[in-house]
């Protein structure tokens, strides 16, 4: 019903290409959100799918049929705008049924849908006013009542939390995934807010510069970045990134020796003496209580309540640490700490992609859902 | 560096002191009389007088000057004159005012339509283009705002020669090159109206395109997008969008245009001359002609008075037309 295809889709502006190569398969029902920088082509891949934009090459599958040549409102998608697009002359009401003017249902049937529809958003009492007489939060639930009630193939989302405070951001993001289970459809949606990828996806796309850096479920993404974009793009603090070398039985980091798991000698040996860039997450490195591990200077502390950040250096590296919120450090501290290897992701240098080796067995990666 | 540690901001004792410097330096006397002129001073009136002044000399006097002098019998070139109701009730009475009046509606109506329809449309036309990024659109715009630099005097000679019925008229011209019949454009008086309407929408539709071109440009083309999605028709687009949208843009742009066309007789004069016989002579260029060529002044300024009150009539008819939270 609403599988959606991307076969080496290619959009550019004149001389610049927006999208490069892009590849993807949703399944039916699926929730896939397209995650990455401002300017990186995730609302220009929103609106070929959508055929706002037409595609300067490649082929657009809506179930195996080819969609490029079909008008946006023929392909039965339904979107959702940063600004919500609400037609501001028009009631709520009218403007959630907007989308059945042409649909085979009786005037009774139409209003019953909107009426449906909104008590589904707990908009009903709104129905009789303007837009313009609505908060943020209350436009973007006639906006999406207005892509419901359409019952679409497809649902695309563009940014359409980005203009609500943090709380109510937070409520909707919940809100939109009951919704999507209540409701189960192909939902196509973009964000550069890390945090809505990780907690609504069923699968993410990192995207930068146009191109797809890495398709894989949150849980993927964040424990086995592809690349060093995807390890630093996400995460809160990102991904530290150390120089290192492998000796052949010890990591060598700026100012210390670290012992490496049982298991790496045999995967890097063609890494051995070559320049290395280990990537671990602020929750892999913890504070040690004696001298040892790699040493490490405190530049900063953030206890958040639940947890409190420390900001470190060593050598040149800055380094971020997830500790316990009794944590209590000054600027200035020599702290010493331990690297847990066995969750590090390692990149080669040069190319910027995690080394194909490591870490092979997936029963390590600690799927996390 | 004196000035400076008297400034009383930076000497604190200078600050201090300001307020008692500032009441010795104002006159005590008049100050305490004058509460309530000063508070009269401090408001906005002060600042207003001068465009009051402006307004009153040259709009007010004369609006005044005429309603006195519609009612006495003065003549242009007679200085003796007395307090009459005879200018009022011959321009009443007379058998021309109905044919002048109903020439009036007919001109008015058809130009501003005209004017508002076109311009709507060459708008919308220079949206589009734009939307699908043709080239040309700038210097479209320019051409249509040409004509609206033409002096309406020269406008009317203009189409006068286009409207020529001699060998040289242009649009007969061209009509005998396709093979039809010329057309007695100005001479015929079933067609002198519909020449003048025509004379006068092509000047005055630049001005409705550029008030319509700069509304259609604040619409969030999202809601187009949107539209799409939706799958409305192009007439969907246009009745639930573009026209909502347009309608405080689409009301003062008739009112304005309503009181230009009502006072336009210079395309008319040049073109037509009111003629043939009566057939092009509406309220402006009658009372032109009974001011200046009959010497009429006391008719002329009763005739202007109805022309005023016609204008401010239609002007509040259209502004109840203005949505809610515009007027
Ligand atoms: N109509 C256009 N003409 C020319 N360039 C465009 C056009 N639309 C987008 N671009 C360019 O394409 C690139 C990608 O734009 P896009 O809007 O897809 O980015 P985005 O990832 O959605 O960014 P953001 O997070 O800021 O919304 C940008 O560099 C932008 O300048
Ligand atoms: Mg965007």
């Amino acid at each position: 019903m609403g599988q959606v295809e991307l076969k080496s889709i290619h959009k550019s502006f004149g001389p610049t290409a927006v999208l490069d190569d892009i590849n993807l398969k949703i399944a039916d029902k699926e929730f896939v959100v397209v995650v990455g920088p401002s300017g990186c082509g995730k609302s220009t891949l929103l609106r070929v799918v959508a055929g706002l934009e037409e595609a300067s090459s490649g082929a657009l599958l809506f179930d195996g049929r080819a969609v490029n040549a079909l008008s946006p409102g023929e392909r039965n998608v339904a979107m959702v705008f940063q600004n919500y697009a609400l037609y501001p002359h028009l009631s709520v009401a009218t403007n959630i049924g907007f989308g059945l003017r042409r649909a085979a249902m009786s005037r009774r049937e139409k209003r019953e849908a909107v009426e449906r529809t909104a008590r589904l958003l707990e908009i009903e009492p709104l129905l009789k006013r303007r837009p313009g007489a609505l908060s943020g939060g209350q436009r973007q639930r006639v906006a999406m009542g207005r892509a419901i009630i359409r019952n679409p193939a497809v649902f695309l989302f563009d940014e359409p939390l980005s203009n609500l405070d943090a709380r109510l951001r937070m409520q909707m993001r919940s809100e939109i995934r009951g919704l999507h289970s209540k409701l189960p459809t192909t939902t196509l949606y973009v964000t550069h807010d890390q945090v809505e990828a990780m907690t609504m996806a069923d699968r993410v796309v990192v995207m930068n510069a146009g191109r797809i850096e890495q398709i894989g479920t949150p849980s993927q993404i964040y424990d086995t970045p592809r690349t060093t974009f995807v390890a630093r793009f996400m995460g809160m603090p990102s991904m530290n990134m150390i120089s290192a070398r492998y000796d052949g039985d010890a990591l060598v980091l700026p100012d210390a020796r670290v012992p490496v798991p049982a298991d790496w000698p045999e995967r890097l040996g063609p890494w051995v003496g070559r320049a290395l860039l280990l990537g671990l997450r602020p929750e892999h490195l913890s504070l040690r209580a004696s001298p040892g591990g790699v040493p490490a200077t405190v530049d900063l502390t953030e206890p958040t309540g639940s947890e409190t950040l420390v900001y470190l250096h060593h050598g040149d590296t800055r380094l971020a640490a997830r500790t316990p919120p009794d944590t209590r450090l000054r600027r200035g501290d020599q702290v010493h700490l331990d690297l847990r290897l066995d969750r590090a992701t390692l990149f080669d240098p040069d190319t910027a992609l995690a080394l194909p080796t490591l870490p092979a067995d997936p029963s390590k990666t600690g799927e996390t859902v | 560096m004196a000035d400076q540690s008297a400034h009383p901001a930076k000497d604190p004792l200078a600050r201090i002191a300001a307020p008692a410097i500032t009441s010795a330096d104002a006159t005590p006397v008049r100050q305490r009389r004058a509460g309530a002129a000063a508070r009269i001073l401090s408001g906005p009136l002060p600042w207003l007088l001068p465009a009051l002044g402006v307004l009153g000399l040259f709009y007010l006097y004369p609006i005044f000057e005429a309603v006195r002098l519609a009612f006495t019998d003065a003549r242009l070139f007679d200085t003796e004159t007395q307090l009459s109701m005879r200018s009022i009730s011959s321009m009443v009475g007379s058998s021309t005012l109905g044919v002048i009046l109903r020439n009036t509606l007919t001109y008015t109506v058809a130009s501003v339509v005209g004017q508002i329809a076109l311009g709507l449309a060459i708008a919308l036309l220079v949206m589009r283009a734009e939307r699908a990024r043709l080239r040309g659109t700038l210097a479209l715009r320019t051409i249509v705002l040409a004509a609206w630099v033409i002096p309406a005097i020269a406008n009317g000679i203009i189409w006068q020669l286009l409207f020529s019925e001699a060998p040289f008229g242009a649009i007969n011209s061209a009509l005998r090159l396709m093979g039809v019949a010329p057309v007695a454009w100005l001479s015929d008086p079933s067609n002198a109206m519909t020449s003048a309407v025509i004379a006068t929408i092509w000047q005055g539709t630049a001005y409705s395109m550029i008030l319509l071109y700069a509304a259609l440009k604040t619409i969030d083309p999202a809601l187009y997008e949107a539209a799409a999605i939706d799958n409305a028709r192009p007439w969907e687009r246009f009745w639930f969008i573009t026209l909502p949208h347009l309608r405080a843009a689409l009301v003062v742009n008739a009112i304005l245009i309503l009181i230009m066309t009502l006072n336009m007789f210079d395309t008319i004069l040049a073109l037509t001359g009111g003629g043939p016989g009566r057939a092009t002579e509406i309220l402006s260029l009658y009372a032109y002609g009974t001011v200046f060529q009959n010497f009429e002044l006391g008719r002329g300024a009763a005739l202007s008075m109805l022309l005023l009150v016609i204008s401010l009539g239609l002007t509040v008819v259209l502004i109840a037309l203005l949505p809610r939270d515009r007027r």
